[in-house]
């Protein structure tokens, strides 16, 4: 009898298994990665501030839109410089669009000017799956305590024109700004646009 | 600009010709059109020497008549392997853009968008895209006069177009087409392969109903004719993300399609049937629009309130009709404790409140759970789900067996160890499942108060959630715990004798009408083969259950317990395997859904939905509302003694009161939602609307008198 109630309550608490992406609300999943000087970072470090991820392919239109436009090396110095924590991630599989070695993400940093905290290389996606990242540029905002507070699309306009960033509703500004001033962010998920992230 | 050279001379000619030829000439040169002027103006995308896309402007025809429509397609030709996308990209991509530059006096139409395609990268990027090749088309509105010879048409048009990597591309593209009085077709073919591959905005040739998933929405299809493969394609909502619909085989015209997507917004989209041919319909969900949960009303009555509530409400749990088997079953736990010592007795007690707080505190979390997660939870929603009737069936039988004294449970030795180092012997953790299962049958019972303490708490913070499961908990536990802490007022009890084998005995009948109930309900859900297989699998536990307690006793030979336990393994198999594994699990895909289930008594009940009721109310009609499911005993209860009488039928329809039936049997997010507008989550539960009173319904008590109910209505002073 014992075993069978046991067996109904775990069937029970199965049904109601959530979704696997994480949500909007809840712990930000914990991961560790080495960026392009080799250091090894944890989720966990940043406890307290304010973190960013940014999901990245410099081969994407996508992305190029918002970097060829400076659109989001201004957002990464405006919110580094409010001490926020600016992650960027390349979950390209080697091999396939995106993927850099360490040295050529030192190079394609510099180059572009990003003023991310840094870049993080994700060869085998498990991060970018640990966190259902689909496309590129897909932006996360963590907040102090560890919770997603944001995830989604870089703003509302769907499109790889540089131009269509001017007028562009900037969601993750909007929730920064939201989210620093102590307020809950009103746009909490958005669907995100871009190219898909090479998994292998 | 791809243009070729004879193509491009082709297109002088034409318009040179066109000036100066006489009428006469015309349809020969309408002729010609079609075949060069109207594909004449391609653009070519190259990448690294490759054409990626050829893009062309194309019309319906070959001329243009003032006042006439005509339809205007951007052709995009992919190079193998590539793709470009449908209105909604999917998990990355960008949606094709084709925006028409028209003379004045000209007007476009919405873009209408084939069918697409599902493509699966890796990681499970999942995109609706185009391959091959794809006609966008518009329907363009042409002036009644037009006082050139010809026009011409221009169109902007962005595309994405992707294999491993995406590549964004553009043309300016244009089309000149002469104006005539009269016109031929062009492009026919085209024109006609595209036109098929349309969604349909007609009525689908079968039957939908959406239904509610801790996960999203299950799009449920029926009577899908010889259709062998379905398919949805979302809409692009950008504020709720719509997640991936896994393709469906049909069985016998039916299959059920889950929609992922958090919090249960509207969802539109497109059905796609394969038989064959790929053919599509735009469909919607039978929502409006989300309604608000967090709901402000109940925050001005104080935590405590509420949690007293849960506390009366849980003590009355104890007296709902769904519980009565197992109290009688708790009543005869007592009796056979009242012989033991007064701290056993206690123990007992004890147990079976851990028993009772471990389920609501598990109920807690798992809410707390879905909650977070953004699903629409309910009070009673296990109920809802057949798969967890079935399970609470097995425990139910096995249980009764028990009683009927098939087999005796023997824990096994370390997990009696377990128990009795926990701090009692066997009969504890008896007393302790007792618990968990006295609770587990009560949730469908929603008792007065609990309704509003409970819809008070969906709407909490998580720790306000646990208290009042807790609060309910406390209340549901605190008559036994009192008896057990004064065992003396059971000294009115029989004294224990052989009697109680056969009581003991008896106590198995009630449980087994507790399973035919559960099995009513499965049938309900999930129609009679699913009973018949949910009852064939009971069987063979049954006979597993004989197996175990005739042969695997400690005086049997190894001979014996060798075979019993072959037969256990193969009656398991039997069962769980093939009866359930195999048989249920379809039946559950292809029985027919009951949400809009229609009740056979003398009613005549109008079907919930919230548009007929506010039609219904705006016609200054008087409605009684009748929130039921059918795993509910109290609704049927008061639909028995209280609604369905010969009085209350006169009344209604002497008063031209319209009844409207709220069937919550299988979940259904537009009730639930009605029932969060008065912070509800469970049923029964009554409204009556007063003619002029659309705003303010009158809230009828959920132990329902017929008396009661007449003077609500007015038909009674």
């Amino acid at each position: 009898m014992n075993i069978i109630t046991k067996t109904t309550l775990a069937l029970a608490l199965a049904a109601g298994t959530a979704l696997a992406a994480p949500e909007v609300g809840q712990p930000a999943p914990a991961f560790t990665l080495t960026d392009s000087n080799g250091q090894s970072h944890n989720l966990a470090d940043f406890k307290g501030k304010f973190v960013v991820l940014e999901w990245l392919n410099h081969g994407c239109p996508f992305v190029k839109k918002h970097y060829d436009s400076n659109n989001m090396q201004k957002l990464q110095k405006e919110y580094t410089g409010k001490d926020v924590v600016w992650l960027s991630i390349v979950s390209s599989a080697p091999g396939k669009q995106g993927h850099m070695s360490p040295a050529e993400t030192n190079q394609a940093k510099e180059e572009k000017g990003s003023a991310a905290t840094a870049v993080l290389l994700d060869e085998d996606g498990t991060v970018g799956q640990l966190y259902g990242a689909k496309v590129t540029p897909e932006l996360y905002v963590i907040n102090p305590e560890g919770n997603l507070i944001y995830a989604g699309a870089i703003d509302d306009t769907k499109s790889v024109d540089p131009a269509d960033v001017e007028g562009a509703t900037n969601y993750v500004k909007r929730a920064l700004d939201e989210a620093l001033a102590g307020q809950p962010v009103s746009t909490p998920k958005t669907e995100p646009y871009g190219c898909s992230v090479k998994y292998n | 600009m791809g243009k070729t050279f004879p193509q491009l001379y082709a297109t002088v000619c034409l318009t040179t010709v066109w000036s100066h030829v006489g009428y006469v000439l015309r349809p020969l040169a309408i002729l010609l059109s079609a075949f060069f002027l109207l594909t004449s103006l391609s653009s070519a995308q190259l990448y690294q020497g490759q054409t990626l896309v050829e893009a062309t402007l194309v019309a319906d025809t070959t001329a243009i008549v003032p006042g006439q429509t005509f339809r205007l397609g951007l052709l995009l030709r992919m190079a193998p392997g590539w793709h470009t996308y449908w209105e909604n990209p999917g998990d990355s991509g960008l949606a094709t853009k084709f925006e028409p530059q028209l003379p004045p006096g000209f007007s476009a139409g919405p873009l209408a968008w084939p069918l697409p395609r599902r493509i699966i990268e890796p990681g499970d990027i999942q995109v609706y895209a185009y391959k091959g090749e794809v006609l966008l088309v518009r329907t363009i509105t042409t002036p009644a006069a037009i006082d050139t010879a010809e026009i011409n048409l221009l169109a902007k048009s962005t595309w994405l177009v992707c294999e491993a990597i995406c590549i964004p591309g553009k043309a300016d593209l244009q089309l000149t087409l002469p104006v005539a009085a009269a016109a031929e077709p062009a492009n026919t073919d085209l024109f006609a392969k595209f036109k098929a591959q349309l969604p349909s905005a007609d009525q689908p040739p079968f039957t939908i109903s959406w239904t509610a998933t801790p996960t999203g929405w299950n799009l449920g299809l029926r009577d899908a004719g010889d259709a062998t493969r379905a398919d949805f394609y979302p809409f692009a909502e950008d504020k709720h993300p719509v997640g991936h619909t896994a393709p469906r085989d049909l069985i016998r015209g039916a299959a059920d399609l889950a929609i992922p997507v958090a919090g249960f917004p509207p969802v539109r989209g497109i059905v796609v049937l394969e038989n064959g041919e790929r053919r599509g319909w735009t469909v919607a969900s039978n929502t409006d629009a989300p309604v608000a949960r967090d709901t402000p009303v109940a925050a001005k009555t104080g935590l405590w309130t509420y949690l007293l509530f849960g506390l009366i409400g849980g003590f009355i749990l104890n007296l709902m009709p769904c519980v009565l088997p197992v109290i009688s079953l708790k009543i005869f736990g007592f009796m056979r404790q009242a012989g033991d010592s007064r701290a056993n007795i206690l123990k007992h007690g004890l147990a079976f409140t851990a028993g009772i707080f471990l389920w609501f505190l598990g109920l807690a979390a798992v809410i707390i759970a879905l909650k977070s997660a953004g699903s629409e939870v309910t009070w009673a929603f296990q109920f809802q789900n057949p798969w967890f009737n079935y399970v609470i069936g097995v425990v139910v039988f096995v249980f009764a067996l028990n009683l009927f004294g098939v087999f005796e449970i023997v824990l096994p030795g370390r997990a009696t160890q377990g128990m009795a180092e926990a701090g009692g012997h066997g009969g504890l953790a008896g007393s302790f499942a007792q618990g968990i299962l006295a609770t587990l049958l009560a949730t469908p019972c929603t008792a007065p108060f609990l309704g509003t303490a409970l819809g008070f708490a969906f709407s909490q913070a998580s720790a306000v959630i646990a208290a009042m499961f807790a609060a309910i908990a406390a209340g549901m536990a605190f008559p036994y715990l009192l008896l057990s802490a004064q065992p003396g007022w059971m000294k009115y009890l029989p004294k224990p004798g052989v009697w109680m084998e056969r009581l003991k005995q008896f106590m198995g009948f009630p449980l087994l009408a507790t399973l035919l109930w559960l099995l009513y309900v499965i049938g309900q859900q999930r129609g009679t083969e699913a009973v018949i297989w949910a009852a064939a699998t009971y069987l063979c536990l049954g006979l597993a259950a004989w197996l175990y307690g005739a042969f695997l006793g400690p005086v049997s030979s190894t001979r014996a317990k060798t075979l019993a336990t072959l037969g256990i393994l193969l009656s398991l198999l039997l069962g769980l395997g093939y009866f359930t594994g195999s048989l249920f699990t379809r039946s559950a895909a292809t029985m027919p859904d009951k949400s809009a289930a229609t009740p056979t008594d003398g009613i005549p009940w109008v079907p919930f939905s919230e548009a007929e009721l506010q039609r219904l109310l705006a016609e200054g009609r008087p409605v009684f509302l009748d929130f039921t499911a059918d795993w509910c005993i109290t609704c049927k209860f008061n639909l028995r003694t209280a609604i369905d009488t010969k009085a209350v039928r006169e009344a209604f329809e002497k008063l031209g009161i319209v009844p409207m039936l709220a069937d919550w049997t299988n979940s259904n997010p537009e009730i639930t939602r009605k029932l969060a507008q008065f912070d509800r989550v469970g049923v029964p539960f009554y409204l009556f609307y007063a003619p002029g009173r659309a705003d303010d319904p009158v809230i009828l008590p959920e132990l329902l008198t017929e008396q009661i109910l007449l003077r609500a209505i007015g038909a009674q002073p």
